[in-house]
Order: C-alpha cells, then structure tokens, then sequence
C-alpha cells in the first residue's frame, strides 16, 4: 500500500503536467493523508491490512480513472500525430483487432450486474496483468518515431508505472474481500520476443494505434467495474436496480 | 513523413479490411451516394444503455413506406456471425430503430446495414462502438444562488447549480459526466463558456448587477466528445443595491478637502511671502565688508571710511607682520595728510594696470574686468592690499601720463601681457574697497599703527621736505610724487612696494615729477636695517641703484615703476627696503640690467630669472628679514648677506 502514497504522489505531478485542474482536485481529495505502513515488498503485503478495504477500493478506482484518463489523452496524442483522419474511425469500431477481444468480458449494464464481485476483480486483474507488457513495448516502440512528442512518451511510461501499482492494489483487494491469493505480474517474467518484430513505419503506426485505443478501452473497463463494484459496497440493492 | 504514411496506410486499410468480414469500409457518417439514396442519419445513445438508429430514405421516394428499408445489425463478438435485424423499428417514430438494453452492449462494435426490403441491395453500412455515440440528456433542476455582491455594488457572483440528467447512472458509475456551464447578456449573441466541471455546479463570476443573464449547461461523457443538448436557460439578474449613496458623499467630502487644502496653501504662501522668497531663492550675498556700508564708498566719505577701516580688525599691524619690510614703506603722515581719498576707481586703475604689468599670474586681476562693482578681490595676495593700495595711488592720476610709466612697466613685463598703454586701464572711479587703499598706508606706517590710525589712509604728498620727507596732505588732492612711493616700495616686497611704487609712479607722473622723497620710517626700526639707514644716508646711490635696483624687484610693474620713476625723477629708488629718493634727480641711463620675471607665485610674487646673478644685480634686497611667505619668492631676492655685497 506503500506504492498507493507513491503512485497518488506521482499522479498529482501527472495531473499537473496537464490532465486538468479537475483531476489534480479530485486526486488530492482522495489522497488526503492515509497513515499506510505497508512496504512494497510482497512479504510484508499482508501487513497492510490497515487500511480499510473502502478506503482502498477508493484509492483503486481513482487509480483506474487516472489511467483511463491518460490512455484517453495518449490515443488522441498518437491519433492527431500520425493517424490519418481516415482512419479515426476505426475508433468506432470498437476493438475488432483487440487482443483482449477473446475475453468473455460481458459488454452489457445488465450482465454486468449480474456479474459477481469475484468476478468482477479478476477480470479486472486480468485485463491489468494483460496489459503490462503490450504497455512496455509500447513504450519503447514509441520512441521511436522521429516526432513523437514528449507529452505522449510521457504518460504511455506514467500508465506502465502505474499498471503495475494498479494490479497490487487490486491483489491486495481480492486478498481482502476474496480471501483469496493471486499471482501478480511480479512474479512472471515478463518476455518480449514477441514484440520484438520491426515493422514498417505505417504497419507500426497501424498496430500503435490499435494498441491504444484497445488499451482505452480496456482501461475504461476497469474503472467501470471498480465502480461497479464498490456501489455494490456500499448499496448493493441500489446498484443492482436500473 | 505523414504523407507516406497516408498511402501506405491507405493500402494497409483496405488491404486490412479486406481480411475482416466485418470490416466493411465504414468511415465518416456521411452518404455515400452523392444521389442521396437511402442513409442512415444517425445513431446515438443517451445512457449508454440503448440506442437507436435513425435513417432518410433519401431521393428515394419509393422506398418511404413501411417496410420497405430494412435494418441489419451485427455484434462484434456474437457468437453467430450473422446479421440480425432490427429487434425494435419504432412504431411512433418513422425510419427509427430501438436497439433495447439487451441488445446493448458497449465495449463492442456494431455494425448496422440499411437494406432494401428484398436484402438485396444494401444501401448503407454503419460500425460504432455504443460508448462512442453517446449523447447524454441534459442536466436538470438548474438554478442559481447569489454568493456576493462587490463593494461598489456593480458586480456579483452567482453559483449555479444542476443535478445530471436522470437517464444517466452516474450513481453507479455506469457514466462520469462532465458538464460546461453557458451564460450570457440577454441580449449577447456570444456565449461565455466555462470550463468542464466534473461536479454538479459552478460559480459564475464578474457579473453586472442591473443586467439579465442567461445560463444554461449541458454535459458530456468525461473521455468521450459528443456533448449533449442544453438545458433549459434560466435568467440571472441581480438588480443594483442603491450603495452609491454611501460612495457620493465620500466623493463629494474628499473634492471639497482637497478644496480647502489648496486654499490653505494659497494663504499660507501669501502671508508668509517674503520668508518663502528667502527660503527658496535664497538671495545672493553681494560682496561687502563689514562694517562698512557700500553707500559710504559710492558717496566718497572717506573719512568715515577711514575711521571705520582704521577699526577693522584686519588692518591690525599684527597681519603685516608677515611682510615685515613692508612696514619700510612709511610715509611720515604726520600732519602730512598727503593721503589721497582715492576713489576705488584709483584703486580699480591700479589693479587692472597691476594685472596687466603682471606676469602670466598677475596680480589677481587677471581679468579684463574693468568694472568692478566692488574691488574686492579675494584671490589677491595677501600683499595685494599694498599693490590694491599702490594701485589706488597710481590711479590718482588722471593724466595718460601715469600710464605711460605703467604702460612702459607693462611692457617690459616678464609676463608679457601687454599694458593698456591707454587710459582706459584706468578704471572709471570705482569704489574701491577701503580696505585696500588702505592697507597702502598701512603698509606705510604699519609700526607706528596708533599714528596713522587717526590719519586717512590715503595721503597725498603734498610736498617733500628738504629733508627728504613727504610731506602729506589730507585732502584729496592730484599725487604729486607718485613716484616716490614707487620708489619707495622697491625695496618692498613684490606686492607692498609695488603698490607703493605705483602709487608713487602715478603721483610723480601727475605732478612733480622731480620729487625726490627721502621717506624715514621713524619707527620701523626693526626693519629698518643699518643697510637701509645707510642708503638714506647715500640716497644718491640709490640713484644708480634705480634702475639697477629696479630689474632686481621681483615685481616687474614695481620694478618698471620704480625704473621709471626714477628716470623721471633723475634718482634712483635706492634699495627696496627702504624706498628711499635721492633728492638729486640725476636721470640716469636706464640699465638694461633687467631680471626678467619668470613668473608669479601664488602669492602673486614675481619670480625672477635666475640667470642673473644675484650679484650682477646690484638690487637691494628685500628687508633682511624676508620670511616671504612664498618661499619661491626668495628666488630672486637678495638676502640681507647679499645685500652688504652690493656695490652701492
């Protein structure tokens, strides 16, 4: 939970690079002073147990809405820079060359509710843990456009960064309300051989973009069902009505 | 770089889409067809929990009734890949189809075909994602709290508030909404767009009280850009609290403050009028000694003048102690009232004519300013007094002829500046300050000081004793030997027995000229040496010594004066200590025996040449005990050691 000060830390910074005033007020609402003694190391994970389990669902949707945030601000960075216009609306189209397209991930309110809290946190780990090493590549393979600027380069490393504390605080969190132990990406190692291959300029531009809107999307995911999950928490009837 | 970019990728779309069944170009909502056939005009959704799709049936008028167009719609990750159709045509709204909650499904991508009614020709294709094509409902309940009020009660801040639509689950999180605020003047056609605000309100600042406002708001979805439609306006007017009552007095206090202030000022400054004068123009001291009133020097009395110099506490023989030979140049005043009330102008004369007899430095008057107001000269030497005396003297005289022995004086001047052969070197009568002339008889009688004091500073040799006195009158009458006192102050110091000599010079030149003055200092003794009794005794040898002893003053004009005095007087001057006139006028062949003077010291003393030996000429030194303030100024005096080697 250490990483949780570390990342709203680092996240205010992001926010005054220039994700708006009403983020940096909405973050520095949420991260008002918590006492956490937790320590990063996986060892020590379960002596974090002072912080409540609400104050930590808090702190992880507002760590998803952050990444959705930037992802968001990332696509229409690499989108203006060097997407053509007439492919904008492959934004539209949703994420047909997705790779997380293979996950039954329900798209509908209704069987989202339906949905179990269980669920809902592993998906949501499994959609962070997938995204960790496309997120790397990414991140490398964008510098190296000639004119990619700083601002793009910038939040895609902040998003991997914060991807990582983003799948502890979920760990920690299914740890708390599921009692249960997950593997987090820590412990796999990461191997990028498949992201290894050169592509053209335009292939590269093509298969960037994908990456990111895919990844906006995933992102938005998250954080919906964080939020969905914590209005079951704190009203479970009402949150099951619509 | 980007234009490659576009056809390559270019190819790869199409290449791309080729691959995917599903990937039917579906670019911008726009017709294909320019003939406007059947289209889709749009699809959106409003809570991002259904949607509907709406399209025209274009040019094709035939094609309007019921059922004539059909919608097939596709889900990204249905299982069966299949086209469905519409599972809602609208039945209120023509050319509509409801997509219901269960048919909704975001985060995937739909694709919507408009078909003819036979599934033979499609018409046109459309593919979105849900999330992309929201349009949320406008906010609701929007109204407005007053917050403040300016001081100057011209402008006020407002809060508005509004609650989100109720179509968007926001409770849950389903959608973050954002919302921008609108407002403008009743009558504006632009609108003031605030920034996004993530909460339900949003002050509004830097309104005019007295005018109506319109505000409205609408929203959006945070990360997505279709806003949605306005709310209704609600109208904003505060009117204007009547608070400038309280600011018009205050106003009104403060102009008439400032009023009265001036005034005061004004009669502050009339009354006090005068010291203001001396306090900012603080007047100018004009020159003036004290004690004396200038009206005395301009009416001529000297005998006030006198007798108020005679007090000044600067004559006190204790000043001349410095030019201890200068006490040498002595007129028996007693009862020889021969001072002579010259005006300044002598004394003016006599300076202009000092200044230009001497050297580079002068005697302080260097200047050409013949009208001096005051004869005050302060960079005058000390001893100026006795040359200012000298002067005064000299400018007794009133015929050119004084001149011309200054002039010739001039002339030979060291300095070089060439005299003013004219009378117009003569000043102009001038009141002189007394205290110059006066320091000439000062200088004259300066150790029997109680004598003189009752008598005038100016005395005029009336007549010369067989004796060799002078004898002086009080009046103020033309010099009759003003050369003698030239003589005489040859053996002065540079300043004293100039003055004298010209003085002397000047009367001699007026009148007799012949005079041959022994004058007897009778109580200066102590600078009076035996040399000097000796050369009263032999005065015929200071004749020879005249022009002799001339060259030998340090004091070219003194010297020129004396040279010339004693040419027209036919003797010589005999030393410069005690400026004594052979009686027998013997003109003697002027001696070229001339020091030239190098220059004049800052006590305006005439340094001479060097060349000449001290003892090549014969000129009697200075008093022996010439503790010259300038010490340059011994350069080309004798010491009194030398003196006894003269061969006189």
């Amino acid at each position: 939970i250490y990483m949780y000060m570390y990342i709203y830390s680092s996240g205010i910074r992001l926010a005054i690079q220039g994700c708006g005033c009403t983020l940096l007020l909405w973050l520095s609402l949420g991260s008002l002073g918590y006492p956490l003694d937790c320590k990063d190391d996986q060892g020590s994970i379960t002596r974090c147990t002072s912080i409540s389990q609400d104050k930590l669902l808090d702190r992880v949707i507002q760590h998803a809405e952050l990444i959705y945030r930037v992802s968001e601000e990332s696509c229409t960075l690499f989108e203006d820079m060097f997407v053509p216009f007439a492919l904008h609306s492959q934004r539209n189209r949703g994420g047909n060359m997705c790779m997380t397209k293979s996950f039954a991930i329900p798209g509908s309110k209704s069987e989202l509710q339906q949905i179990s809290d269980k669920w809902l946190l592993h998906s949501v780990l499994m959609l962070i843990q997938s995204w960790i090493e496309p997120m790397i590549y990414l991140q490398t393979t964008l510098e190296r456009y000639d004119d990619a600027p700083d601002a793009l380069l910038n939040k895609t490393k902040w998003v991997s960064d914060k991807l990582l504390s983003l799948e502890q605080g979920v760990a920690v969190l299914i740890r708390k309300m599921l009692d249960e132990g997950v593997f987090t990406s820590a412990e796999f190692t990461a191997s990028l051989e498949r992201y290894d291959v050169q592509l053209d300029m335009p292939d590269s531009v093509l298969r960037d973009y994908t990456l990111l809107t895919c990844f906006k999307k995933d992102a938005h995911k998250m954080e919906t069902f964080l939020k969905l999950l914590k209005c079951r928490q704190t009203d479970k009837f009402g949150c099951f009505l619509f | 770089m980007v234009v490659r970019y576009v056809a390559i990728l270019h190819l790869q779309t199409v290449f791309l889409l080729g691959i995917e069944t599903l990937a039917v170009l579906g670019h911008a909502p726009t017709s294909e067809a320019p003939r406007q056939g059947p289209h889709f005009t749009s699809c959106l959704s409003r809570e991002q929990e259904t949607f509907r799709c709406w399209w025209s049936t274009g040019s094709f008028q035939n094609l309007s009734q019921p059922g004539a167009l059909r919608v097939f719609f596709l889900k990204e990750n249905s299982i069966s890949r299949n086209w469905t159709e519409c599972p809602d045509y609208t039945r209120s709204v023509p050319n509509e189809c409801f997509f219901n909650k269960t048919y909704t499904s975001i985060w995937t991508s739909y694709c919507v075909q408009l078909r003819s009614g036979a599934q033979n020709v499609t018409y046109d294709e459309r593919c979105f994602s849900v999330e992309n094509i929201v349009h949320p409902d406008p906010p609701i309940g929007l109204n407005w709290t007053l917050l403040n009020v300016s001081r100057s009660g011209l402008h006020f801040d407002i809060m508005a508030r509004w609650e989100p639509p109720p179509s968007a689950d926001v409770k849950t999180g389903w959608m973050t909404l954002v919302y921008e605020v609108h407002y403008r003047e009743r009558n504006s056609s632009r609108w003031e767009v605030l920034d996004l605000e993530i909460g339900t309100q949003q002050s509004i600042f830097g309104l005019h009280t007295n005018k109506e406002y319109e505000v409205r708001v609408r929203c959006k979805m945070r990360t997505f850009r279709n806003f949605g439609d306005f709310s209704e306006s609600i109208f904003v007017h505060v009117s204007q609290i009547p608070s400038k009552e309280s600011t018009f007095p205050v106003t009104l206090v403060f102009i008439f403050g400032a009023i009265a202030v001036a005034i005061l000022l004004i009669l502050v400054i009339f009354s006090q009028q005068q010291r203001l004068m001396v306090i900012l123009l603080p007047p100018v001291p004009a020159p003036k000694i004290k004690g004396i009133d200038p009206e005395l020097l301009k009416k001529g009395k000297l005998d006030e003048l006198s007798s108020i110099l005679s007090s000044h506490p600067i004559y006190k023989p204790e000043m001349f102690h410095e030019d201890p030979w200068v006490e040498f140049i002595e007129l028996d005043l007693d009862g020889m009232e021969a001072g002579e009330k010259m005006g300044c102008s002598d004394t003016q004369r006599l300076l202009g004519v000092g200044a230009q007899l001497g050297s580079s430095h002068g005697l302080g008057v260097k200047d050409d300013d013949s009208g001096r107001a005051s004869c005050y000269e302060p960079e005058l030497p000390e001893a100026d007094p006795d040359t200012l005396a000298a002067i005064c003297l000299a400018q007794h005289e009133k015929g050119a002829t004084s001149l011309l022995p200054q002039s010739n004086l001039s002339a030979t001047t060291a300095g070089g500046t060439p005299p003013d052969p004219d009378p117009a070197p003569i000043r102009d009568p001038i009141p002189c300050p007394t205290h110059r002339p006066e320091s000439r008889p000062l200088v004259q009688t300066q150790l029997s000081t109680h004598s003189w004091i009752n008598m005038d500073f100016y005395a005029q040799v009336s007549d010369v004793t067989p004796t060799g006195g002078v004898m002086l009158s009080p009046s103020q009458q033309s010099r009759v030997t003003e050369k003698i006192p030239v003589e005489k102050k040859e053996g002065q110091d540079a300043q004293v027995p100039e003055k004298e000599n010209v003085g002397e010079q000047q009367k001699k030149a007026e009148g007799k000229k012949r005079f041959q003055l022994l004058i007897v200092t009778p109580e200066e003794g102590a600078y009076t040496s035996e040399v000097d009794a000796q050369k009263v005794s032999s005065g015929y040898s200071h004749e020879k010594s005249c022009e002799d002893s001339i060259p030998q003053t340090i004091q070219p004009p003194a010297k020129k004066i004396s040279q010339e005095a004693c040419q027209q007087l036919g003797g010589p001057t005999g030393d410069y200590q005690s400026p004594y006139l052979l009686p027998p006028p013997i003109p003697v062949p002027p001696v070229s025996d001339y020091t030239v003077v190098q220059d004049v010291d800052a006590q305006h003393s005439l340094l001479l040449n060097p060349t000449t030996t001290v003892t090549a000429t014969p000129a009697p030194t200075p008093t022996p005990t010439l503790t010259k303030p300038s010490p340059a100024m011994a350069v080309g005096y004798l010491s009194p050691d030398l003196l006894g080697n003269l061969p006189l």
